[in-house]
């Protein structure tokens, strides 16, 4: 039997004697030690028993500890931000309210809601079947029709409630979008506007070179459709939170968002209601609001497009040089932040503190750096069509501004670019890698004293 | 206990043992699939596949049908036959090895493909993404354990010439040992990895790949000092040697598929995305490329737990530790037969 116990360790550390008992003992340390049965590892596991324990806590902490419920979370630091600006506090009842009031319109990440505004056309832009489709858990049917598609593609970044704080958030750079501003940065409509339903599937179709943000080629265009449906959802329901949470701040500590827009159910609905479809009729617009853009002149000598280019490049009305830098290597100022990092007040350290104590789903800021030209990669699409809405629109939620585009009629002196002006600046940018960089253009005395 | 009792000569119970091996590798290939392709819910119930007992499933529906459903059904089908495979192993170690321990050893096996086939349908029934992770945890260690049994039945397994080194064999057991363990820790964060929730915070996540990068460093430390005392003291032991090289050249690779299956899933790290050559990297999800890429890195680190697996065996099996009381050398060989 002593043969056999030694014999059995050989094989297997479970032995069926107690671990006093056991001749092989001073070879294991139990795990499992009962009357009749121990279970040892080795005793070279004695080398490293604490980093054994902890990576056995830490997966059993993982197996057992993570939740897998989908929820929305509240839209905390616009919360905090409300409550530090007109010097406000929460109260509990109305933090419960906002949660409540948003859940009523717009439903839950398993079962959303696509809420009824009365004369808005919100159909326009949120799909309930694409909703359903998009939404919930992961799963397909015998035919090969998904569901859950937001959770398969976009939440393990975006996150579930669209705040860009998904679990793999903090190794992107730059973070995963939030949606809940409602600000996109590559899109065809003017600073300020909402994407079109267009710019938002050539973002899905082509995804954004040099970022973690996929093509979704592979997709069907039904499920791209259903994706592209979900993140108007997630972006509206954030902006009406927003929404909301400024409306809550303004009220007297304590008071209820609900009894603030009326007295009766029907009239507090149409009240709450009325705010969100403020929200969805910009969406609604969009679609009609992508800037036209006319075709340079075919026939335009591009040497000397490409120099006006260049002379507008380090001129100080298109002064695309501030940030880029002389070279254009995007080393410009290299401090500035986008309008998501700015919500926590980078540069006051004591609210930024208070802001990155809101809990584990708060990113720390990053500086934003402006594009290397000269490598010929553009996140917005490298077209020259793509080059001219960047330039005319700007970057919404970047430092990239928008131009001043001169109307034809313009006065003699006015500062701004004329359409003309931005196909040169596009000529200039799209020759940049192909640009001697070790010859990079004089830059005007005079204009170079101005930038000091 | 003679020979002929013990019918050790039988060939069939290392063919089986090879047989569950070499089945069980392209199962957790397809089980990598079906995680790189979020296809675990692509059949809703189980043990049946919509309704249809498994095995009766229309053929035509599978493999014309859609993609999720081609590689959920099966893996599936790749189950059923493991668990066949082990069963004929089992009753072909009961007839041919009277040995309690090896019996017990061959019924630990189909034990854990039934446990496997249980959370697998547990993961279906509560539609639960963390008994998915268990699931993808239990199928590596389930592989190695199919391997340990695959060698242990080998020929080469019986013939009990020990080399007595002049270095210290303890040592030798030791790193082959944490190498093991190591290595299956290293499948268990990537599992985690695999199948972080969701709702899970950037943290969990961000630990996760600290820890999976912390610990290949201490794999590799591992790897290479094996493969050292190997080369160095028991460069005669050649059932050693190859196992051992292997395991080392696997791990290189394994390497660069996981620098690979970072890139194509989430770009280039920022200090390499400023080069030319990566600044236009553009992620394509869900590519062919993408999920042979990254279910190829899970794939091969299980293979990598074969192979420790078989340095441990055979390190154990050839190379005497004198500290440990072994019994006599005429049992062992009397059981070697």
């Amino acid at each position: 039997m002593v043969m056999m116990s030694k014999w059995m360790w050989r094989l297997t550390p479970l032995c069926f004697r107690s671990h006093k008992n056991c001749p092989a003992a001073d070879s294991g340390i139990p795990v499992l030690a009962m009357k009749n049965m121990s279970l040892c590892f080795p005793s070279s596991i004695r080398t490293l028993p604490l980093l054994g324990r902890v990576v056995f806590a830490l997966w059993l902490a993982a197996v057992v500890g993570c939740t897998t419920k989908a929820e929305f979370s509240q839209n905390a630091v616009y919360i905090l931000k409300q409550e530090r600006e007109l010097d406000a506090e929460f109260s509990d009842q109305q933090k419960r309210d906002l949660a409540e009031i948003l859940a009523g319109m717009f439903g839950t990440p398993d079962a959303p809601n696509v809420p009824k505004l009365g004369d808005v056309e919100i159909a326009k832009v949120l799909d309930a079947t694409h909703l359903h489709v998009a939404s919930g858990p992961v799963s397909s049917d015998e035919r090969g029709r998904a569901r859950g598609l937001y959770r398969e593609h976009c939440a393990h970044c975006h996150g579930v409630t669209g705040d860009g704080a998904g679990p793999t958030a903090s190794f992107l750079n730059p973070y995963p979008r939030d949606y809940r501003m409602g600000v996109f940065k590559f899109k065809s409509t003017p600073e300020g506007g909402k994407p079109t339903h267009e710019d938002l599937k050539d973002i899905l179709t082509n995804g954004i070179p040099g970022t973690a943000m996929p093509s979704f080629k592979v997709l069907p265009n039904n499920e791209i459709e259903a994706l592209i449906s979900y993140v108007r959802y997630l972006s509206i329901r954030g902006e009406v939170e927003r929404e909301l949470v400024y409306l809550t701040a303004d009220l007297v500590k304590g008071e209820r968002l609900l009894k603030m827009a009326g007295t009766g159910r029907s009239e507090q609905a149409a009240s709450l209601r009325e705010v969100a479809a403020g929200v969805v009729q910009k969406w609604i617009d969009a679609d009609l609001q992508a800037t036209p853009i006319a075709p340079p002149d075919a026939d335009r000598d591009l040497a000397a497009s490409i120099k006006h280019g260049r002379d507008l490049f380090y001129g100080p009305i298109a002064n695309c040089v501030k940030c880029h830098g002389d070279s254009a290597l995007g080393d410009g100022q290299k401090s500035d932040y986008d309008d998501w990092t700015k919500e926590l007040e980078p540069t006051n350290e004591e609210a930024l503190e208070q802001f990155l104590g809101l809990g584990r789903f708060i990113l720390p800021p990053r500086n934003i750096h402006p594009r290397n030209l000269r490598q010929g990669v553009f996140r917005g699409g490298r077209r020259p069509i793509d080059l001219y809405r960047r330039i005319h629109n700007g970057i919404d939620g970047t430092p990239m501004p928008g131009s001043f585009v001169l109307k034809a009629d313009a006065p003699a002196g006015t500062k701004g670019l004329t359409k003309d002006d931005i196909w040169s600046l596009v000529d200039y940018v799209r020759s940049l890698p192909y640009e001697s960089i070790s010859r990079p253009p004089v830059i005007e005395q005079a204009y170079q004293r101005e930038r000091l | 206990m003679t020979k002929q009792r013990l019918n050790l000569e039988s060939p069939w119970p290392h063919r089986l043992a090879v047989l569950l091996v070499c089945a069980t590798f392209p199962l957790i290939w397809v089980g990598g699939l079906v995680t790189t392709y979020d296809a675990g819910m692509a059949v809703p119930d189980w043990p049946s596949t919509f309704g249809y007992n498994l095995f009766a499933y229309p053929w035509q529906t599978w493999l014309f049908g859609p993609w999720d459903l081609f590689i959920e059904h099966g893996h599936r089908l790749l189950g059923a036959l493991v668990g066949c495979i082990a069963i004929a192993f089992v009753c072909s170690v009961w007839r041919n090895d009277h040995r309690f321990g090896m019996r017990a050893a061959a019924f630990m096996a189909l034990g854990l493909v039934i446990v496997q086939g249980a959370l697998g349908g547990a993961r279906v029934l509560l539609d639960e993404r963390q008994l998915a992770m268990v699931h993808g945890c239990v199928g590596p260690a389930f592989f190695g354990y199919c391997v340990a049994l695959a060698v242990i039945t080998s020929s080469k397994w019986k013939p009990v010439e020990r080399d007595v080194a002049k270095s210290s064999p303890q040592r030798l057991h030791r790193v082959a040992f944490l190498t093991v363990v190591f290595v299956y820790l290293q499948l268990v964060i990537g599992a985690q990895l695999r199948h972080v929730s969701v709702m899970a915070s950037p943290g969990v996540f961000r630990a996760a790949v600290l820890f999976h990068l912390f610990m290949a460093v201490v794999v590799i430390f591992h790897v290479f000092q094996l493969l050292l005392i190997v080369k160095q003291h028991y460069g005669s032991v050649t059932p050693l040697q190859a196992p051992v090289t292997w395991l080392a050249a696997l791990f290189l690779m394994q390497v660069a598929l996981g620098c690979a299956a970072w890139v194509v899933k989430y770009g280039w790290p920022e200090f390499i995305a400023q080069y030319s050559f990566a600044a236009p990297h553009t992620i394509h999800a869900k590519s062919l490329f993408q999920s042979l890429v990254v279910t190829s890195h899970v794939a091969m680190g299980s293979l990598i737990l074969a192979f420790s697996v078989t340095v441990l065996a055979r390190a154990v099996r050839l190379v005497r530790m004198p500290t440990v009381a072994l019994g006599s050398s005429a049992f062992i060989l009397e059981l070697a037969g």
